[in-house]
């Protein structure tokens, strides 16, 4: 289950438009604030795929973030209840340094796994990643498709009742694809929540039912993806 | 008990990728781990002991006993003010309790400090010195060292989110307190009234316990351990909370 009431998340820059904390900005005495999202609310009971659609700086990214607990509310009230799964940048939670093995060993236990279920997972996420030899090499040598592959399936090792994916399973290949939009299917089926974002509609059509259309980080509009997605076409060939 | 245990599972395994990060992997991974205090102590040991030649009684040893929980210290700093920004792809992708990755940079540097130890046991040898009963007290002033490079480590990752590029700055004030401290010679060879100021540095209770027990073979004086210990819970007072205010916006930040 996913609440958000009158959502705000807030960014701190320095004289120099930096990003900071709110302390490290007193501290160099910052120059401004700007809300990445504001007045963020909908909410799913689960058993539904929601694609939030928008243009770039919009919002989508800060409210993928705050629904995976990356960001912390700055106003309002965000209730996530299920085991969250996220896939929220092309470096896919991966140290570079790290072996694909070493850092699936890593991101299962803090997804969540213990560290022995996390380490009898390994074979399984080498299997699902489709890496082969390459799973015992460092990351740094993967292509963004491969982190891609590895980060979603030690995210899938965890099986969560809520995926998030912001655009880095565009970065996959078609065979790929459709593993994840299969196992989306299955999470959504289970009564599970799927919330992706991305420029790829045709994909987001075939996962999700709603559209949150996002603004300057507020939403603009919500509903049947079918009704929403067009309008927003519109909009964007109305600019163009 | 529950949550001990997933705490203790995570600082595990984020230590665990640290150490990968710190000494990589393969067979030179042990030799690595092992020769590296050498290296960063041994410029200090062969400028008092043999290039200056000081007067003293085991001056290597004596140094020794100052430069290994100063190391563990100074390392500990330096590993932390990165650790914040090293797990930047995991800081955005996934919540989790970042509230150990200060600690874990404590454990991390810990590994090197047990390495670190065996300078003590080699300048023990080389000088004849051997441990007395006083040694029992070891485990204690290792804690103390430990709990002081934690504090610290929570001060460190804080500063190095803030300011960054001021890395090489707090290093070299973290390096001042070993000179400003009774790091080159004992406490004793100190004149009266610089030994009162002396005193108020946290680094010179530790150096001075780890002297009386493998130098002079006696037990710590009270300070040495309470002072270093009073320090590190006022830093941990300040930045703890600090720290878990602001761990909000790390994702924000990295």
């Amino acid at each position: 289950m996913i609440r958000l009431d009158g959502v705000g998340v807030r960014f701190h820059f320095d004289r120099h438009q930096k990003v900071m904390t709110p302390v490290g900005a007193r501290l160099r005495r910052h120059g401004s604030t700007k809300w990445g999202v504001r007045g963020l609310s909908f909410e799913t009971a689960g058993g539904e795929g929601i694609a939030l659609i928008g243009p770039s700086g919009s919002g989508k990214t800060s409210t993928l973030r705050l629904l995976a607990q990356v960001y912390w509310p700055d106003e309002g009230r965000l209730v996530v209840r299920g085991r969250v799964a996220s896939l929220l940048s092309v470096e896919a939670g991966l140290l570079h340094l790290l072996t694909g093995r070493e850092n699936a060993a890593l991101l299962g236990v803090l997804g969540g796994l213990s560290r022995r279920g996390s380490r009898r997972a390994l074979e399984s996420v080498r299997e699902r990643s489709k890496l082969g030899d390459a799973f015992d090499q460092p990351v740094s040598t993967y292509s963004q498709g491969m982190r891609a592959r590895l980060g979603f399936a030690v995210a899938d090792e965890t099986n969560p009742e809520i995926l998030l994916l912001d655009e880095v399973h565009e970065a996959l290949d078609h065979q790929f694809r459709a593993i994840v939009e299969e196992r989306a299917r299955s999470i959504v089926e289970a009564g599970g929540v799927v919330v992706a974002s991305g420029h790829d509609h045709e994909m987001l059509a075939r996962l999700c039912t709603r559209a949150i259309w996002m603004q300057d980080g507020q939403v603009r509009e919500s509903g049947r993806f079918d009704e929403v997605q067009p309008r927003y076409l519109e909009a964007v060939s109305a600019l163009a | 008990m529950r949550s001990l245990r997933r705490n203790a599972e995570l600082l595990r395994a984020l230590t665990e990728a640290d150490l990968r990060y710190r000494y990589g992997r393969g067979p030179g991974r042990f030799l690595r781990w092992l020769l590296e205090p050498f290296a960063l102590v041994g410029v200090y040991l062969v400028l008092v002991t043999f290039v200056l030649n000081r007067p003293g009684h085991a001056v290597g040893l004596s140094l020794a006993a100052a430069i290994v929980p100063f190391q563990f210290v100074i390392l500990t700093v330096a590993n932390a003010m990165e650790a914040i920004n090293v797990r930047r792809p995991i800081l955005l992708n996934m919540r989790f309790q970042r509230k150990l990755i200060p600690l874990s940079s404590t454990v991390t540097e810990s590994t090197n400090f047990i390495a670190s130890f065996f300078v003590v046991v080699v300048m023990m040898a080389a000088y004849h010195v051997a441990p007395t009963p006083a040694i029992g007290w070891l485990p204690l002033i290792v804690l103390v060292n430990f709990y002081l490079a934690a504090a610290s480590a929570y001060a460190a990752s804080l500063l190095g989110l803030w300011a960054h590029e001021l890395k090489p700055f707090l290093l070299s004030f973290v390096r001042m307190l070993f000179f400003l401290g009774p790091g080159l010679v004992p406490l004793a060879a100190a004149s009266s009234r610089s030994q009162e100021i002396l005193r108020f540095n946290p680094l010179t209770g530790l150096f001075e316990a780890y002297r009386s027990i493998v130098l002079d073979g006696q037990a710590p004086a009270p300070w040495m351990l309470l002072y270093p210990l009073a320090f590190a819970s006022l830093m941990l007072l300040v930045f703890v909370p600090l720290y878990a205010s602001e761990q909000s916006q790390f994702a924000k930040v990295v």
